[in-house]
Parts: structure tokens; C-alpha cells; sequence
């Protein structure tokens, strides 16, 4: 088991009231999985993703990641968990605008510490295996969407994370390139690393082996 | 449309709360501190403007070539004025002043007044405008004086009727009777000369033995020239004249080796145009006229205002990007680039009025703690001229275009399409950037000038001046009784108490004690076929022990030896110009020889003079004929308050009419370098205040910055980041342009204290380590100002800042 959510609360104060962000939610995922969550704007679908991303808190329920106790755990160890085991990939890509793609992948590996030699030959690794050696020195704004999110994907991989957490990595791109990059978490998915995506679309639903559908901050 | 202009520019004021209170603030404290500096530069340099002949009054001054190189002089002796006048063509007036003290009695009321012994013609030269009384040539009889308002009122208590009425002054060592004949306008506080009543100058004690004295040589004398005549002709025509009436002192010096000047002369007459006299320096030997106060001062106002006016400049550009939207909008809708120009420049306009209103409210309340604080004497009419209004107007006009058009013209140049899309690439970073290092660079030559001035001031307290400053009380001598006696009655007086260790007196004060005068004494004579000169103080029994002097060879003088009137006792610098191997076989013949002088001690080198200056030749003299002035008393080092309070009682009760002006030695130093304090005071409140604005902009601009970046703040933070590593990246940037201005202040900085320090004989040693401390506070103050934004946008929740798009 990978990790667990047990009856997971999340709110707002407006007014008095508490608004319901997340309401009850269980769920498990086994490693190896690729689940797809669904639902209209404004279910919970994102604040759902960023909790078991760790970005955000809740405010009831457990939390359970690999031998972890998220909930009991301080924002620093917190931060600590997601750095060793989870990538993230946004709709938006998200990449430093002021470095270059070979720049932007070896970013998150500074931040682990790892020393230069071992970074270059990771990079030259990743650079590699999405075919974007010929673009390593380019920078973001001279690349198309679906190139930017190759890169995006590339840098949430690189540090060899458990799951990667991908917010509707398809919603800025073109029917063809969001087939790609459908196919790559497909693939991805094969070699063994556990996706969680959050999607608009039936069709990218479809590559996942599991459908979690929310409805105002619910399961259903 | 007018309205709607104000009406859009009132509420963007008012959204971004935070930059226009950090602007006003910001403008408002500069403007009142810059006019407040401005009023007191302005004040310095009004000095003797107010005289409506100053173009052709001058002040005549000797340069001389002696053997010790060039020397110059404004003392100058009695038969000189009439002289010039006579024999020198284009001379209108020439006029000889000497201030002293005098005691004016009047139905009982006797009064210290500031006398100034003038020739008649010193109200032509010099105006001084009559109240009541003769208005034309007011001291044409010689029993004639002319007081100011100020003591006429303390003398009679009254301005009124008092023209024709007699008082009794007490010149020299008798009384004489003296009828007012006019009363004069106080002179005003940025006058050289300072009075409280004219006497004239024939009236002077030493006049009589001195009229045809060419060699001594002791008051002051002012010419003015005829219409069209020049002080280069002056100066030419005098040099007849020079080599006639100092004959003897040229030869001496041509004798002792002197060299002469470019023109081959040796002695050589020129003329200080009075409105110079207020900061002409004659320490290098040359006369140096230096503005370098005023001019700092108003510097350091300039600076000031550039630090605001570059926050200004920074703030709105960066807030403007905030605004591309709405530019952009506003070109669609058919705005044209003068009415974009208008919009930003009228919020530009509306808080340099309310600032500039601010400020001049803030700059009146702080008059008055600032001219205690600074000691300067300026008014606010000094610059409530209709001149300076103008100048002041126009100025706050141009840095409002300046400060505030550059950026509305900036947004209001940008293309539609690009403002819409909210890109803006003006290059804008490297103007934000190059204004920050200039501020930090002007904050860091104020820091390094502010420890450098303070080192100075701490060296010169602390520095041991070769005598006792700590425990002797000077006492000038003001009452009416003769100096000895009143020496003889201090001692009477306070013999049984312990805590009194030793009396004595002298004819000169060391530093500047609460009657705020001072003077020094020079003398020559020939030794062995060379000139020689010293500085002259006759002092009383007891002067050495009583100051804790060191007595290197000999003995002082001593009751014990009925013939000490005819020894000398002289310092060591003296002892080796005399050039003897042993200083007390000398014996100097005076007066051809009808009396001879012979040294019977040296003491060590003390700094009887100014701290500024090396320590000279000096020899004391013991002479019962030859007044003094000062009394020393040395206390115990215990009791010191109660000790103080015995003497001023003794002193009370010897001389009840006089005021009692006892002060520490040590205090007496310390008024030396007021001037010191007072720039001292000057430039740490302009580096504080310097330092204080630019942290302002410093916090805006790191603050806009750290929104610019917030997206690459959280991205940063999802792959990995930690929170310090964010917090020293956004840092880092702001402390290079720190270290960059620190790269460019330091030689200059170090260039100008050198310069600065040169005026010392005296000085601190210029280390490295002023500058290193001045940058480290530096950065310390910026790293706090950007790190308390930096680290709080670093800890933000990421998904905050990525979740806005």
C-alpha cells in the first residue's frame, strides 16, 4: 500500500458557515496504480490532489503514507516526504521561465543535495529518454506546450519519485499532444511508478485503471 | 475630465496604501530635513552679506616668507591705517578695530560689555543702521560711543532719550566718562562682528605707547577701495610702501634664509574680501578661503532628496506593472499618450503637494530642537526670501517632472498589445538597480564619514595633552579688581580647604572656556644673529605644579628667587629652535640689551593651542606688570561637585559683581572642536536618516520583486526547495547591489576623510576598518529590511501562489 486517506475533512470559514472543500473522503491506492479523478469545476478535485500531495492541509482525518503519519507530522518532515517520493506536473507546466530545459531538470536535484557529476549524468539520463537532447539549451518560452510539458514531466521524474501527481496535464494542449502525453504516463505507469491525474476528459480517464468521480467535495 | 483625473488618481493612491504612506513618509521627513539643512547653509554663507559696501570692503591681511616658510597675518600695528591711507592711492577709507572687553558703570549698574575700538569711518565701511542718535558719523568725537539696542537696554533699560547721556568706562586701568551719541541695530547673528558698544580707537589703552610702533602689532584693519580700483592694484600699490615701513623685518628675514615670493618679494600686503572673512583659514601659512561646511550641508540635503526621489522613481515604475492592463484598456478606448502622461503624473503631483506640504509643517516643528541640536544660529527668514522661495518652488517642480514623469511617461510610451498582454521589457531593472546602489552608496559614505568623524572627535578628547584637563576649574578673570590680587584672594580664600590642591593664574585660557574668547600672544627677538619667534604667556607662581606640566630640565619659577621677573621658562619645541645643548645657559638680551632674560626650566611640549595644531614654540613669562587673565584652580580627585561649588562661592564673595565662568579644562577642550560635533551631529543624522529612506525603497522594491516572483517561488518550493535556500536566492540579488555600492563608495569616501583629516596635526589613523564597518552595517540593514520580506514570501504555501493564473 502506498498510501491511505481516512475520512478526510477540509473546509472553509465564510460567514459563520463552514463551506465543505473535501467531505469524507477514504481512499486507497496500491502502488502500480494510475487513477484518474473526475468531476465538475469546483468538486474538490485539485484541493483533493494537492492534499495527498502534501501542499495542503486538512483539517480532519488521517493521512497515512507509506509508514507515515501525515497528519501527525511537522510541516518540515512534511515537506521532507514529498521531496523524496512525489512529482508534480501542472497544467500550466510551471517552469522556470529564467533557466533553460537542462536547467529546469536539474533544479529539483539541487535541492536534494546531489552532487554535480551524478546531476549531469541524471539530466543527460532523462534528457535522453524523452528525446529532447536537441532543446536542452533552449528555455521554455522557445518551446511548444506539449514540449514544455514533456519538460515539466521530465523534471517530476527525475528524482525517481513513487507517484506522480499530474493537475489535468492535458488542459493546455492540442488533441495530438495530450495523446502523447497520455501515452507517456501509460508508459510510465508500465515501468512502475504510481499516477494519480486529475482530468476533464472521458478519454484520458480512460487510461487510468481506476475512476474516482467527486461531486461537491464527495465521493461518489 | 479634470475630476475624473483626480478621481482615478485618488483611488490608486488608496489601493496601494502601503507605497503612497512609504512615499509620503519618505518625501515628507527628506523635504523638512533638506530645508532645514538648506536654512542653515544658506545662514553660513549669509555671513557678512548683509554690509551694502561688501564689494569694496576688504580685510587687509601680510603674507610674509619667514626661514619657516610662508606665514599670514591680520594683526596689524596702530601707525598702518593712517599710513595706507595717506601714502596708498585708491584707498577710500582704511579703519583699525580691536575688540575687548570693557566695564561700563552706570548709577551704580556695572556691566561687562563687548567693546569694539573702531575708527570713525566704520560706519561708512560697515552697515550698521541707527535707531536714535547721530546718524551720520557717530563717533567723530572722541569722547563719543555708540551702543547696540541689546546694551542700551541692559545698561539703561530703556532705548529711549538715552542719546547724550554719560557712562563711565573702565579702560585699561582707569575710568573714563564717555556720552552716548547713537544706538545701532543689533548686529545680526550672521554678522563677524559682534559688539556691544563702539568706542573710538584712540581710546584704546595701548594706543598712546603704540602710534608709531610698526612691530607690534594687534588689531584688525579694514580698507575700502575707490570705485574702479582693484585689489591686484591694491596690492601693487602697497608694495612700495611694504618695503619701506618693514625694512627691518625683511632684512631679518632675508638674513635667516627666508626665500622669496614669485614676485621676489618678502613681504607683501593683500585683501580678504569681507564676505571670505567668515571662512578664511590661515593655518597653512596661505590665505585659504574654504565653504566646505555650507557646501557639505547642503550636499548632504541633495543627497537626501535624491535617496527619496530615487524610491519615488522606483516604486511607481515597478507598481506600473501592476497597471499594464489598465494602460493597455485605456488605449483601447482611444487614450492618447498625453492624457496617459497627465493621469500618472497628476498621483505623481498629489503626493509631492501633500508631502511638500507636510514637510514644510514637519520642518517648522523641528526648528527649534534642530538649532539646539545643530547650534546654529539660522532663522527660517534666511530662506523665506522671495529669491529663494522661487528657487525652492522651481526645484520641488523639477524633481516632481523628474521623479514623477519619467515613470508616466514610460507607461504612457507602451504599445497597446503589449500592455494588454501585461509584458513589460524596458530594461527597467538595470534604472531600479543602478538607483539602488547609488543610494546605498551615498548611505555608506555618510556611515563612513559619520565613524570617521566620531574616531576624530573621540581622538582628539581622549588624546593626553601633556597637562592635568581633568582636574583643574579655569576661571576667567571678568570682575574689576586687579588680576592678582584676585589670584592672591582665590588662594586667601580657599587655603583651608583640602580638596583644593593648587592657584594659579595666566594671561591665556587653554581650549575655550564659557567667555567663548580667545587670543594668542606672539613675539620675536633676535638670538645669536637669527630671528626667533614664540608664543608668549605670562603666567603666575604655581602654574606648572598646578597643571601637572612635566619639568624636563631646570625648575620653574619659585618665590624662593627674588630675580624671576627676568626668567624664563620655555617648552622643548622652543628649546630646539634656541638649538643650545643646554637650554638653561641661554640668556637673551631685550631691548638692546638694557635687560637680559635667562631660561631656568623647559617643561615638556603641552598642547597650550588648539588640538589642530602642532605644538609651538612657547615661553612663559612671570611679570607682576603684565595683567592676567585666567585663574587655574587644581582640585582633589575626590568631591569634585562640592569642590567646584567651593570656588564659585570664594569666587562670589571676591568679586560679587562679576559673573563666574569656571569651567573644567576638559570642558574647555571639548568646546575646541564644536564645530567638529556640531558636522559630526550633521552628517550621523543624514546617514541614519539616508540609510532610513533608502531601507524604505529597499522594502517596497523587495516586496514588488518577491510578488513578481511568487509563481518561481512555489515552483521552486513543489521540486524541492527549502525555505532558506528560496529566502537567500531572493536575498542574494539585493546584497550584490549592496556590495557593489560599497565597491564604489569606499575611495571615494576614504579620498575625502583623507583630505578631511589633513586639517589635524593630530589625527586618527584612517584604518581600513571605518569603511569595512561602514559597508557591514550597510549590508546588515538591507539584509534585515529584504530578509523580513524574503523569508515570510518563502514560507507562503506553494499552492497559493501557483494557483493564481
Amino acid at each position: 500500500m502506498l498510501l491511505q486517506l481516512n475520512n478526510i475533512f477540509k473546509w472553509v470559514q465564510s460567514g459563520g458557515q463552514r463551506i465543505f472543500l473535501l467531505k469524507d473522503i477514504n481512499l486507497e491506492v496500491q502502488e502500480g496504480e494510475f487513477i484518474s479523478i473526475m468531476g465538475p469545476s469546483g468538486s474538490g478535485k485539485s484541493t483533493l490532489l494537492n492534499v495527498i500531495g502534501m501542499l495542503d492541509a486538512f483539517d480532519e482525518g488521517e493521512y497515512h503514507f507509506l509508514e507515515d503519519s501525515v497528519h501527525d507530522l511537522k510541516e518540515k518532515h512534511r515537506s521532507n516526504l514529498y521531496k523524496e517520493y512525489i512529482g508534480f506536473v501542472f497544467q500550466q507546466y510551471h517552469l522556470l521561465d529564467d533557466l533553460t530545459v537542462q536547467e529546469n531538470l536539474e533544479m529539483p536535484l539541487i535541492y536534494k543535495k546531489f552532487k554535480g557529476s551524478e546531476r549531469k549524468a541524471m539530466v543527460a539520463d532523462m534528457l535522453d529518454r524523452f528525446n529532447i537532447v536537441g532543446k536542452k539549451d533552449l528555455f521554455p518560452s522557445q518551446l511548444s506546450g506539449g514540449q514544455q510539458q514533456l519538460v515539466g514531466i521530465a523534471r517530476a521524474l527525475i528524482s525517481n519519485p513513487k507517484l506522480i501527481l499530474a493537475d489535468e496535464p492535458t488542459g493546455n494542449l492540442n488533441s495530438k499532444q495530450g495523446e502523447e502525453i497520455m501515452d507517456l504516463f501509460k508508459q510510465l505507469n508500465d515501468e512502475g511508478v504510481t499516477i494519480i491525474q486529475v482530468t476533464h476528459s472521458e478519454k484520458n480517464a480512460e487510461y487510468g485503471s481506476r475512476i474516482i468521480n467527486l461531486l461537491d467535495g464527495r465521493m461518489i | 475630465m479634470l475630476k475624473n483625473y483626480f478621481k482615478i488618481a485618488w483611488r490608486n493612491l488608496i489601493k496601494n496604501k502601503v507605497f503612497t504612506l512609504a512615499n509620503i513618509i519618505g518625501l515628507t521627513s527628506a523635504l523638512a530635513v533638506a530645508l532645514l539643512l538648506v536654512m542653515t547653509a544658506l545662514f553660513e554663507l549669509s555671513y557678512d552679506q548683509f554690509h551694502k559696501n561688501k564689494d569694496s570692503v576688504y580685510q587687509v591681511y601680510l603674507s610674509s616668507q619667514t626661514p619657516r616658510g610662508l606665514e599670514s597675518g591680520t594683526s596689524q600695528p596702530v601707525p598702518l591705517a593712517p599710513a595706507l591711507k595717506a601714502d596708498v592711492p585708491g584707498i577710500k577709507h582704511a579703519v583699525r578695530t580691536l575688540s575687548d572687553d570693557t566695564f561700563a558703570t552706570y548709577n551704580d549698574k556695572e556691566i561687562n560689555l563687548d567693546a569694539e575700538f573702531v575708527d570713525p569711518a566704520f560706519f561708512d565701511l560697515f552697515t550698521f543702521p541707527v535707531i536714535t542718535g547721530k546718524a551720520k558719523n557717530p563717533l567723530s568725537e572722541k569722547s563719543s560711543v555708540v551702543l547696540s539696542e541689546k546694551s542700551a537696554q541692559k545698561v539703561f533699560g530703556t532705548v529711549e532719550n538715552i542719546v547724550g547721556k554719560t557712562i563711565a568706562l573702565k579702560l585699561g586701568k582707569e575710568e573714563q566718562l564717555f556720552s552716548v551719541s547713537a544706538i545701532v541695530q543689533d548686529p545680526p547673528s550672521n554678522s563677524s562682528n559682534d559688539f556691544d558698544i563702539i568706542i573710538p580707537f584712540e581710546n584704546h589703552p595701548e594706543y598712546a605707547s603704540n602710534i608709531d610702533r610698526w612691530d607690534s602689532q594687534f588689531h584688525l584693519v579694514y580698507v575700502q577701495l575707490e570705485e574702479g580700483v582693484t585689489p591686484d592694484q591694491f596690492e601693487k600699490n602697497t608694495q612700495e610702501f611694504t618695503s619701506l615701513h618693514y625694512q627691518g623685518s625683511i632684512e631679518n628675514a632675508k638674513r635667516d634664509g627666508a626665500v622669496a615670493n614669485e614676485d621676489g618679494l618678502f613681504m607683501q600686503f593683500h585683501l580678504l574680501p569681507i564676505t571670505d572673512m567668515h571662512f578664511t583659514s590661515f593655518a597653512s601659512g596661505a590665505a585659504v578661503v574654504k565653504r566646505t561646511f555650507p557646501y557639505m550641508i547642503l550636499g548632504i540635503a541633495f543627497v537626501i532628496i535624491f535617496i527619496v526621489c530615487a524610491n519615488f522613481i522606483n516604486m511607481n515604475i515597478a507598481l506600473s506593472e501592476k497597471r499594464l492592463k489598465e494602460i493597455g484598456m485605456r488605449k483601447t478606448l482611444g487614450a492618447v499618450k498625453k492624457q496617459l502622461f497627465f493621469q500618472f503624473w497628476l498621483e505623481s503631483l498629489l503626493v509631492f503637494t501633500a508631502s511638500t506640504i507636510l514637510g514644510l509643517v514637519l520642518g517648522n516643528l523641528l526648528l527649534e530642537p534642530f538649532k539646539s541640536l545643530f547650534n546654529t544660529r539660522a532663522t527660517l527668514e534666511h530662506v523665506t526670501q522671495p529669491k529663494i522661495l522661487l528657487i525652492f518652488g522651481l526645484s520641488i517642480f523639477c524633481i516632481t517632472l523628474i521623479a514623477g514623469g519619467y515613470p508616466a511617461l514610460l507607461m504612457s510610451r507602451l504599445g497597446t498589445l503589449r500592455a494588454l498582454k501585461g509584458k513589460m521589457d524596458l530594461g527597467k531593472n538595470r534604472l531600479r538597480n543602478s538607483l539602488i546602489v547609488l543610494q546605498f552608496a551615498i548611505a555608506i559614505l555618510l556611515i563612513s564619514g559619520t565613524l570617521v568623524l566620531h574616531g576624530q572627535i573621540e581622538f582628539m578628547r581622549n588624546k593626553d595633552l601633556g597637562y592635568n584637563k581633568e582636574q583643574v576649574i579655569s576661571i576667567p578673570l571678568n570682575g574689576k579688581k586687579d588680576s592678582y590680587q584676585v589670584v592672591a584672594l582665590l588662594r586667601d580664600e580657599l587655603k583651608g580647604n583640602p580638596n583644593i590642591l593648587n592657584i594659579s593664574g595666566a594671561d591665556n585660557n587653554l581650549g575655550m572656556g564659557r567667555d567663548g574668547s580667545s587670543m594668542s600672544s606672539m613675539m620675536g627677538f633676535d638670538y645669536k644673529g637669527r630671528g626667533v619667534v614664540t608664543n608668549a604667556l605670562t603666567v603666575d607662581y604655581d602654574y606648572a605644579k598646578t597643571l601637572d606640566l612635566e619639568v624636563v630640565a631646570g625648575r620653574t619659577f619659585s618665590r624662593d628667587f627674588a630675580a624671576d621677573s627676568l626668567s624664563l621658562v620655555i617648552n622643548e619645541t622652543m628649546a630646539k629652535q634656541l638649538g643650545e645643548e643646554d637650554p638653561l645657559s641661554v640668556r637673551i638680551p631685550i631691548d638692546d640689551g638694557a635687560t637680559t632674560y635667562s631660561v631656568i626650566g623647559v617643561v615638556k611640549d603641552f598642547n597650550f593651542q588648539d588640538i589642530s595644531r602642532q605644538v609651538n614654540p612657547l615661553t612663559l613669562f612671570l611679570n607682576n606688570d603684565w595683567d592676567l587673565y585666567y585663574a587655574y584652580v587644581k582640585i582633589a580627585p575626590q568631591n569634585i561637585s562640592s569642590s567646584f561649588d567651593a570656588v564659585e562661592k570664594a569666587w562670589g564673595s571676591i568679586e560679587p559683581q562679576a559673573e563666574f565662568l569656571g569651567s573644567f579644562l576638559d570642558e574647555n577642550v571639548d568646546r575646541t572642536f564644536r564645530r567638529e560635533k556640531t558636522m559630526a551631529t550633521i552628517v550621523t543624522s543624514g546617514s541614519i536618516l539616508g540609510i532610513l529612506l533608502s531601507c524604505i525603497g529597499l522594502f517596497a522594491i523587495s516586496m514588488l520583486v518577491v510578488a513578481q516572483r511568487t509563481k518561481e517561488i512555489g515552483v521552486r518550493k513543489v521540486i524541492g526547495a527549502s525555505v532558506s535556500s528560496v529566502a537567500l536566492l531572493l536575498t542574494k540579488d539585493f546584497l550584490k547591489l549592496v556590495g557593489i555600492a560599497f565597491i564604489l563608495a569606499t575611495p571615494i569616501a576614504w579620498y575625502f576623510l583623507n583630505e578631511w583629516l589633513q586639517n589635524y596635526a593630530f589625527r586618527v589613523t584612517l584604518s581600513p576598518l571605518f569603511f569595512i564597518a561602514a559597508g557591514l552595517l550597510a549590508t546588515l540593514i538591507a539584509f534585515i529590511t529584504v530578509g523580513t520580506r524574503t523569508v515570510k514570501a518563502a514560507s507562503a504555501n506553494p499552492v497559493k501562489s501557483l494557483r493564481t493564473e
